[in-house]
């Protein structure tokens, strides 16, 4: 912590508050970091006749020095995952290798793959049309605010994503906007706040990228869930019913083996295992891509 | 400010963190209507001592818990452009809560006072937070 000099500006506050707040989760950091400045902002607006180091030098000691905020929000994110009867989620269980069967984390993250490429398809569509009509529009006067307004909704679009990804890969993203620009600059002056704010490009970024990444997840889901489920099943189905349905007629020895009881529940058994390595799968990639979202959704 | 001792700030925080929640609950049932961060702020330093006791920066992550919980409702007023507030209202699990926590503080006043009064006042020395 550097004490040495009480910070004199709202974003050498924000600063001071982020690097309190070091190590802690982009989410968390980001809602303490929107807190505070809408705190600080709103402190400025309602004393327009002071300076903003005389404004920022008496809000500290009201609302708190950075270290003590960070304490603050700290201690509200264990009380939260602590003993109060509304978290369910325990410490990190430890699942096997078939105790994935009851991880709800590798469910969520199926289902996540399953949307992923609908909501991929939109993100993308909406930000090629949104760069190429504010690319073409920006000669004109309706340029500008057409920019702001596409600016506008790539920030609600990441909020959602935001929390979709929350929801089912349980990694802990933004629970609110990113705090705009203060409302008396001007239309120019936010536009080129928003050019600068590496997380505006990230975001756009991440939109266009979910296409590919949502089509990949989408195919690894149903490839894997049809395989798995389609291969245990009908060998199942097969050896109940005394009937075989499927041949491969390609390979001799498969098709023979699929005919005789054995095959089939090896068969069966190896969808089922299919099934288990596709949970495990779909952790992995959850896991990955909340860490991709992290990196550019949330502004750190 | 003279410097307070360790023990006494702990002491201090660990009072006021559920105490916090019951302040909280009690602007917001007063109120009748939603408020915003901010305005909540300055509404618990009106009824409060100063901001001494109570960091008007504390409150936002107490809000944010009681939301998490359902005691408060929250809502973004989500423009683009001005600055976004979060206005919070309070539930009627929030009101319940309200309701309990008031029976519980005054037990707990109750019991402290008698506490602290039985040895005449002769008891009011300071010891270290259990």
């Amino acid at each position: 912590m550097n004490n040495d000099r009480p910070p004199d500006t709202v974003r050498a506050y924000l600063d001071a508050l982020q690097s309190a707040l070091k190590g802690a989760s982009p989410g968390l950091v980001s809602d303490a970091l929107s807190d505070a400045e809408e705190h600080l902002r709103n402190e400025l607006a309602s004393n327009p006749e002071r300076s903003e180091a005389d404004v920022l030098a008496s809000v500290i000691e009201t609302y708190g020095t950075p270290a003590e905020i960070a304490e603050e929000y700290r201690s509200m994110e264990a009380t939260l995952q602590g003993p109060f009867p509304k978290s369910e989620q325990a410490p990190e269980r430890h699942y096997g290798f078939f105790g994935v069967i009851s991880d709800p984390r590798a469910y969520g993250a199926l289902m996540y793959m399953l949307l992923s490429m609908v909501t991929g398809i939109f993100y993308f569509t909406w930000t090629v049309t949104g760069i190429s009509l504010t690319a073409g529009l920006i000669i004109l006067i309706i340029g500008i605010p057409f920019a702001l307004l596409f600016i506008g909704s790539v920030r609600v679009l990441s909020l959602v994503e935001g929390r979709i990804i929350e929801g089912l890969l349980g990694v802990r993203m933004p629970r609110r906007l990113p705090p705009v620009s203060a409302a008396d600059e001007t239309v120019l002056a936010r536009i080129k706040d928003a050019l600068v704010d590496i997380r505006t490009w990230s975001s756009m970024l991440y939109l266009l990228l979910m296409l590919p990444l949502g089509i990949f997840y989408f195919v690894v889901a149903v490839v894997g869930l049809s395989l798995s489920l389609g291969m245990a099943g009908a060998s199942i189905f097969a050896l109940v019913t005394n009937h075989v349905d499927f041949q491969v007629s390609d390979v001799p020895w498969l098709d023979h083996a699929l005919h005789t009881a054995p095959g089939l529940a090896a068969a069966a058994l190896f969808g089922i295992l299919l099934f288990f390595i596709l949970l495990h799968v779909c952790k992995g990639i959850g896991w990955l891509h909340g860490r991709i979202a992290e990196a550019l959704l949330v502004r750190l | 400010m003279t410097e307070e001792s360790l023990y006494t700030r702990k002491f201090r925080k660990e009072l006021m963190a559920g105490l916090s929640s019951l302040v909280l609950l009690a602007v917001l049932a007063r109120a009748g209507r939603e408020m915003y961060g901010y305005e909540i702020a300055k509404a618990v330093k009106a009824e409060g001592e100063g901001g001494l006791i109570f960091k008007q920066g504390a409150i936002y992550p107490v809000l944010r818990s009681l939301n998490t919980l359902g005691l408060l409702d929250s809502r973004v007023e989500a423009s683009a452009f001005g600055p976004p507030r979060r206005y919070y209202n309070i539930t009627d699990d929030g009101r319940q809560a309200l309701n309990d926590w008031q029976g519980a503080w005054k037990d707990m006043r109750e019991f402290v006072d008698d506490a602290l009064m039985a040895g005449g006042g002769a008891a009011y020395e300071q010891r270290p937070s259990a």
